[in-house]
């Protein structure tokens, strides 16, 4: 570990900051949307904090964990030092200033536009501009983590790349491509708006770009997650992956698959035809298989590793794995979160089943149980896995660890199950409040009020965390540095194909599918352009 | 996995070939169930042709293959003729402001002010009001969408032009300081209604719209340092349903639930409150 200590413990730090102020402002929504009065309570503040906390959760919070950790797998799997750190600094201060620049607009109440945009509403420019450096900062990590694997292979040659780095450079390469959508719809559409060079705005056009991003993104999100289960869990539970080609096989599904699919956000939207948004659905359908063969490699891959460990019969492996482990445990937690939040998953995508969700509360639960759990709480145990290593430093005990996992589950699980029925009963999603003295309504009340306890565990748990890793950085430090290693496969590879070592012939797939599938959704608004939308500028005096 | 000495051609063909077949199997059945079957069964039974099913599948056609379209003789009377479009702002922006205080001084000045104040105190002011407002109303008053025995022949003297020039003359001047002695800040209730509504009557804060940068409908008129008669006629025309002309019921929603009381209320407010 040379450059990448610092580096990767920098992003994480502000990482895990945006995270501690958006888990407050998160219960104060909750709070809000219940029948108890909330301090501070109006539409404006509301609508001022979703943004704020979904730009946190949703863009800040992911994009440098998946930057920190990249950095860290480049070195600890490669076995190399990182190539260029100090473009990974530029990358890294470019976040910065992109992130403060745009909370600093959020919180003087000149973005309150929420992290989707909504155009034609339009907020001050420098809120998108700082949105935009975040994603050029993201963009040199994707650069130098392709360098790096590039300059392995170079030295390596025929060598299968460690499953770990050839993971995060699916991730890498994917995110390139899952950026151009939003990065267009910004630079092209929102940005001339909000500085006024443009009066009108096609939103179709928009919401379109918006979906070319709008999946790939919680991808992007996930694939950290499923790093570990791949490369840490097994490990963890002192046992080897069961599969190396499948975990492949996995993540290049995952950059294949998650583009082309997008129009599933818009299948309530009338600027697009119902032909393309079936063949997206169809191809959405087979972002299933990567998540399919995770749950068979990874429940395989404990079997083995609790055999391994003395455990027999049909279940008294899983009884013999090392659950104290926080990893273990916390693949089980997350395992348990992905198969609600899969199955919801399955309604949303299904063309027919998704008018009955569509823009209520349900989504939302949705994503915060599939993305606030299952994904956020591999963070978690990633970042317990890699702070000694950063830090020099061992957990004296891994109590308050475990602890803080159990509160994050229960939490989410208590929060989340009731939102769902909520959505179910018609409940909206972005509102800021709700008439409780309507009959209609008043009996979501108690249901709000469980969703709010939910969330006050959770940002118990949530202040535990922070809590956990500062205190790891006062702790003494360790006699021997404590290293990360990665899992082996049972049968470890020793030479794969060309197929299943890079990108090349996967980009010339994605780029085909992308045609496909929105290169007539997209030119259609060339060809024949529909009347555009006033742009309304929500600040004044710009 | 496989031998480190094998030929890599002989691993990496297969792969290649399988892959690409998988992948483009799949694309084509979605496409073939999306673009050609599903639209062909369903447009049969919404009565719809074959090829229209598909075109309108593809997109090249507007409308859902599963639906025909609506047949219907109903013609819908909108509540205004006003279109907002880029060109007609640009417009208001580029207006001739002299030319329009010539109308003004001609026709206007005697009920609204020469500076946009109206001296009696039934009579709106349009000093500060902003450009979208003034026009949508003037263009209301002249197709008949809000009616009134004093304007309504007034703004039918003018055209386009005209109407857009004295628009832009008005909304240029700016609303006077309001004397701070007469500010009346201290009414809780009513500026709870302004800030945050009544959700036990399902309404909406007045400032969820009308604040400054609220992010209501374009043409929503600023309330204040309005005059006080003027707007408790107001608020009683659109409860009443005589003013009628307010996109999507807006206003006539809002003010059906309003008391007498609160009007009166909500008027006094407006008229001298400092607040934007
Ligand atoms: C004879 C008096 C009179 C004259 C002259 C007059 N107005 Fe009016 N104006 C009124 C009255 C009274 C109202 C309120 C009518 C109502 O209740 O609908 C009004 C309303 C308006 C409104 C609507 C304001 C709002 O906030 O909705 C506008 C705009 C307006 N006048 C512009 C003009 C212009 C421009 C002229 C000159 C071309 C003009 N008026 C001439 C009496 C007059
Ligand atoms: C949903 C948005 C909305 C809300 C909420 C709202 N208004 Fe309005 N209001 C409008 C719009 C839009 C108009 C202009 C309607 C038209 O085109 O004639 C208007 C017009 C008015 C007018 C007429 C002004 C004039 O110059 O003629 C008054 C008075 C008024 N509103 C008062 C109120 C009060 C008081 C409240 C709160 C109790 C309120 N409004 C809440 C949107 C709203
Ligand atoms: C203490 C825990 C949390 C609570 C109580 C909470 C609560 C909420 C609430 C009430 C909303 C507003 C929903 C609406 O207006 O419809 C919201 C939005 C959102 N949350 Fe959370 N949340 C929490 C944690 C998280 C986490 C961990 C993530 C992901 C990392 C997350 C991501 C988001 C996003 C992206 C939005 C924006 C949704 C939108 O704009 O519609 N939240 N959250
Ligand atoms: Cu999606």
């Amino acid at each position: 570990m040379t450059h990448a200590r610092r580096l990767t413990l920098a992003h994480m730090w502000l990482a895990f900051a945006a995270f501690g102020v958006a888990v407050v402002l998160g219960v104060w929504q909750m709070w809000a949307r219940s029948p108890i009065p909330a301090p501070l309570h109006t539409p404006d503040n509301y609508f001022l904090a979703v943004t704020a906390h979904g730009v946190s959760m949703a863009y800040v919070l992911p994009t440098f964990v998946v930057m920190g950790f990249g950095y860290f797998v480049a070195e600890t799997a490669l076995r190399r030092p990182l190539p260029f750190p100090a473009w990974g600094w530029a990358g890294f201060w470019l976040g910065v200033a992109g992130s403060v620049l745009a909370a600093a607009t959020i919180f003087a109440g000149r973005a309150s536009v929420l992290y989707t945009f909504y155009p034609p509403l339009t907020a001050t420019p420098f809120f998108y501009i700082g949105l935009v450096l975040v994603v050029v900062g993201s963009w040199v990590w994707c650069a130098l983590m392709i360098i790096a694997m590039a300059q392995w292979k170079g030295e390596n040659p025929g060598k299968p790349v460690p499953l770990a780095m050839f993971a995060t450079v699916a991730n890498a390469v994917m995110w390139l491509w899952t950026t151009v959508g939003v990065a267009a719809e910004l630079l092209f559409q929102v940005i001339p708006a909000a500085f006024g060079w443009v009066d009108t705005l096609d939103v179709g056009l928009s919401r379109t770009l918006f979906s070319w991003t709008l999946h790939a993104i919680v991808y992007f999100w996930l694939i950290p997650s499923y790093i570990a289960f791949y490369t840490m869990a097994p490990q963890a539970a002192g046992g080897r992956l069961y599969s190396d080609t499948m975990g492949r096989l996995t993540f290049i599904l995952f950059l294949i698959y998650s583009l082309p699919v997008g129009m599933h956000h818009l299948f309530m939207d009338p600027e697009q035809s119902t032909g393309f948004k079936f063949l997206q659905m169809t191809l959405t359908a087979l972002v299933a298989a990567p998540t399919l063969l995770t749950v068979f490699t990874i429940t395989a891959s404990m079997e083995v590793a609790g055999r391994m460990r003395g455990g027999t019969g049909l279940f008294g492996w899983i009884k013999a794995l090392p659950w104290d482990r926080p990893m273990v445990l916390t693949t089980g937690l997350a395992f348990f979160m992905l198969w609600f939040g899969g199955g919801g998953g399955l309604i949303n995508m299904s063309y027919g089943m998704n008018a009955m969700v569509h823009n209520t509360s349900w989504v939302t639960a949705h994503f915060h149980l599939i993305f606030g759990g299952t994904v956020v709480i591999m963070y978690f145990a990633i970042a317990y896995a890699i702070w000694p290593t950063l830090t020099g430093r061992a957990f004296a005990s891994n109590r308050p660890l475990r602890l803080q996992l159990w509160l994050w589950f229960v939490g989410m699980m208590v929060m989340t199950l009731p939102w769902h029925y909520l959505g179910l009963q018609g409940q909206w999603r972005r509102v800021s409040e709700f008439n409780y003295a309507d009959p209609n309504i008043a009996g979501w009340g108690p249901w709000v009020v469980v969703s709010l306890l939910g969330g006050l565990v959770l940002l118990v748990s949530g202040l535990m965390f922070l809590w956990n890793l500062f205190g790891l950085h006062r702790a003494p430090l360790a006699a021997r540095l404590p290293d990360i290693r990665y899992a082996l496969a049972v049968h470890p590879p020793v030479r794969v194909p060309a197929a299943l070592n890079g990108f090349r012939m996967w980009n010339v797939v994605v780029a085909a599918l992308m045609l496909l599938a929105y290169g007539f959704p997209i030119a259609q608004f060339f060809l024949n352009s529909p009347p555009e939308a006033i742009v309304h500028r929500t600040v004044a005096g710009n | 996995m496989e031998h480190a000495d094998a030929d890599p051609k002989v691993l990496d063909q297969p792969w290649r070939i399988w892959a690409t077949a998988a992948i483009a199997s799949v694309a084509a059945a979605g496409l073939l169930l999306g673009m050609i079957v599903l639209p062909v069964v369903q447009g049969r039974n919404a009565g719809i042709s074959a090829f229209d099913a598909i075109c309108r599948a593809l997109g090249i056609q507007a409308g859902s293959p599963a639906m025909p379209q609506p047949p219907s003789a109903a013609q819908a009377i909108p509540v205004t003729q006003v279109a907002w479009s880029a060109e007609l702002i640009r417009d208001l922006e580029q207006a001739d402001r002299r030319n329009g205080e010539a109308i003004a001084s001609q026709t206007c000045f005697a009920c609204h002010g020469e500076r946009g104040f109206a001296p009696d105190n039934r009579n709106p002011n349009l000093a500060g009001q902003s450009a979208l407002a003034i026009y949508k109303q003037l263009h209301d008053y002249r197709s008949d969408s809000r009616f009134n025995d004093q304007m309504t022949p007034i703004a039918k003297a003018l055209d386009d032009r005209q109407l857009i020039d004295v628009t832009a003359y008005y909304a240029y001047l700016t609303t006077g300081a309001i004397d701070p002695t007469t500010a009346q800040v201290g009414d809780e209730e009513i500026v709870r209604l302004v800030e945050r509504g009544d959700q036990s009557r399902n309404l909406p804060a007045c400032s969820s719209c009308h604040g400054r940068r609220a992010g209501g409908p374009t043409e929503t008129p600023s309330l204040v340092g309005q005059n006080e008669g003027y707007l408790i006629a107001q608020l009683q025309l659109y409860r009443s349903g005589e003013r009628k002309n307010d996109i999507y019921h807006r206003m006539r929603s809002v003010a059906r639930q309003l008391t007498d009381r609160e009007i009166a209320r909500l008027a006094r407010y407006y008229s001298t409150t400092l607040r934007q």
